[in-house]
């Protein structure tokens, strides 16, 4: 699903990535760890294109991301789903818009948006809160809007970069118990995290970066 | 996931008919969102589209009223008493680029005129006349001049004087239609530029997510074209109220003066009007497009 080979990534005269190589397969649980400045964001922005690497190839589902062309990335990130730390949501309209809006843009008939966002929105448990607008909702909420933004379309890979960073511990569990959850499903989930708790309490695979560098990879980790 | 790229095959019409659905929604969004400056843009469009259309309109009036003199290809020629008229029209005949001459004796001369005057009935004062007809615009300066240097002439008469005065006004509105063309397309450039970046820059973020969504890139900046040439449409709309009571007015002057009206031009003006502010407000759009949006 997602293969780096030889990844550099240079800011100027910061290397955010170093000679990254890296093998995800498809349909697996991923926690991206590392200290502040690690080049997490970095290594995920590459993914779904908006950097390009400095040097090396990033594969996603075996097409070379680094070399496709600016008019072929919005297909690239029609098939997966991105997760922010700060949602990324649209202030103005509600719940079920925000869900809805990335595939009306693909031409989806009203009923097919109108089932898809219900589902999407019943996955993570927000289909009687589609009317509210985001300022309504508590931050678990609206990043759980954020994740039915990004499974509506039917991804097969899920890149969070901080879900929780901004949630208590309790909320934060419960963002990635259905993450998980969608993870059972099939499709393969990339997190970024500074949350030791998390990452001991689910025991996934732990990548961990340090200066650009992968430093540590283990099934069934820990955090540090 | 393996098959994304499949998806830039083209899709299916039903889809291709919903997707332009949604972006004339969004292009009504825009528009809703901007609010009363919507008004002063419409407005302050179709004024310059007024003044433009005005002129341009003037300006093809004059075109037909010098294109009428300039068809007058005559040069009246009176005649010295002593002269003899078939005589002179013989010689005359003889000049080059003289396509035909005509006597008008000066009894007949003299009979028009009493029919459309009062007249004392004295001894008849009007000279024999020969009409000269030249064989092009060209050429009847030199053809004027030269009869005028026969012996058996008293004077010559032709349009020219006129003729050259409203050429002189006619190049003159057409320089000023050129320039006032400039300084619309620039204006509206202008004002759709300004307005599209102001939406743009309130709806940043939106953009942002959508584009991080996957969203085309045609599909977040077509609305923002559109909206820029639905600005010119409407001010087209509203510059036609004013100009087609021009058009009226210069109907009847046409109509006074005899020259064949111009239907024709009024709907050119207004065609050419609604191509323009369209086009001007599709490319100020683009213009902040290209400054404020990344590919
Ligand atoms: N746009 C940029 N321009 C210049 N330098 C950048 C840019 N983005 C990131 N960097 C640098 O690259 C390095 C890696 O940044 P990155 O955001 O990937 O770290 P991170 O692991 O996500 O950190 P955090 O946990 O704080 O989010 C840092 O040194 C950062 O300063
Ligand atoms: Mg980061």
């Amino acid at each position: 699903m997602i293969n780096l080979r030889g990844v550099n990534k240079k800011y100027r005269n910061t290397y955010a990535l170093k000679n990254v190589n890296l093998d995800i397969q498809k349909g697996e649980f991923v926690f991206l760890v590392g200290s502040s400045g690690a080049g997490k964001s970095t290594l995920m922005k590459l993914l779904y294109r908006e950097e390009l690497p400095t040097s090396g190839n990033v594969y996603v589902s075996g097409v070379d991301v680094s070399k496709l062309p600016d008019n072929k990335v919005p297909y690239l990130r029609r098939n997966m789903g991105i997760i922010f730390q700060d949602y990324k949501l649209l202030e103005k309209q509600t719940i079920y818009d925000n869900v809805a809006f990335v595939i009306r843009a693909l031409g989806v008939s009203s009923r097919e948006v109108d089932n898809r966002v219900k589902s999407a929105l019943k996955i993570v448990n927000l289909a009687h809160k589609m009317k509210s607008k985001p300022n309504e909702l508590s931050g678990g909420e609206q990043q759980r809007v954020g994740i039915a933004r990004a499974i509506v379309n039917g991804p097969s890979l899920l890149i969070a970069d901080e879900p929780t960073g901004n949630l208590d511990p309790q909320t934060s569990l419960e963002i990635m118990e259905i993450l998980d959850k969608i993870n059972s499903r099939g499709i393969t989930v990339l997190i970024s995290t500074h949350d030791h708790a998390m990452v001991n309490h689910f025991r996934k695979r732990v990548i961990t970066l340090e200066a650009g560098q992968v430093i540590k990879d283990v099934q069934a980790g820990t955090y540090g | 996931m393996a098959n994304y790229l499949e998806n830039i095959r083209p899709k299916i019409s039903i889809t291709q008919y919903r997707i332009a659905l949604r972006v004339l929604i969004e292009t009504f969004k825009g528009i809703k969102q901007a609010g009363i400056v919507n008004i002063f843009i419409i407005g302050t469009m179709a004024a310059i589209l007024m003044i433009f259309g005005a002129i341009f309109r003037t300006s093809m009036s004059l075109s037909s009223l010098v294109n009428e003199l300039g068809n007058v290809l005559e040069v009246s020629v009176y005649l010295k008493s002593s002269a003899d008229p078939n005589q002179a029209a013989e010689q005359a005949r003889q000049l080059s680029h003289v396509k035909r001459v005509k006597i008008i004796a000066k009894e007949n001369s003299w009979e028009n005129m009493r029919k459309d005057m009062q007249l004392p009935n004295i001894k008849n004062p009007l000279p024999d006349t020969l009409h000269v007809r030249v064989d092009s615009q060209k050429n009847i300066k030199s053809v004027a001049d030269n009869l005028s240097k026969q012996s058996y002439v008293e004077d010559i008469r032709y349009a020219k004087d006129i003729s050259e005065k409203i050429r002189v006004i006619s190049d003159i509105s057409h320089t000023a239609t050129v320039i006032v063309l400039g300084i619309v397309g620039f204006l509206t450039m202008f004002i759709i530029n300004n307005t599209i970046q102001l939406v743009i820059q309130s709806r940043k973020k939106e953009i942002e997510i959508m584009r991080l969504m996957g969203v085309s890139n045609w599909f977040i900046r077509l609305p923002y074209i559109l909206q820029g040439s639905l600005y010119g449409m409407m001010a087209t709309i509203i510059a036609i109220i004013p100009l087609s009571f021009l058009q009226g007015y210069i109907m009847q002057v046409h109509r006074f003066l005899g020259i064949p009206n111009s239907e024709n031009s009024y709907w050119a003006m207004i065609f050419l009007l609604f191509v323009l502010s369209m086009i001007f407000g599709a490319l100020g759009s683009l213009l902040s497009i290209k400054n404020k949006l990344k590919t």
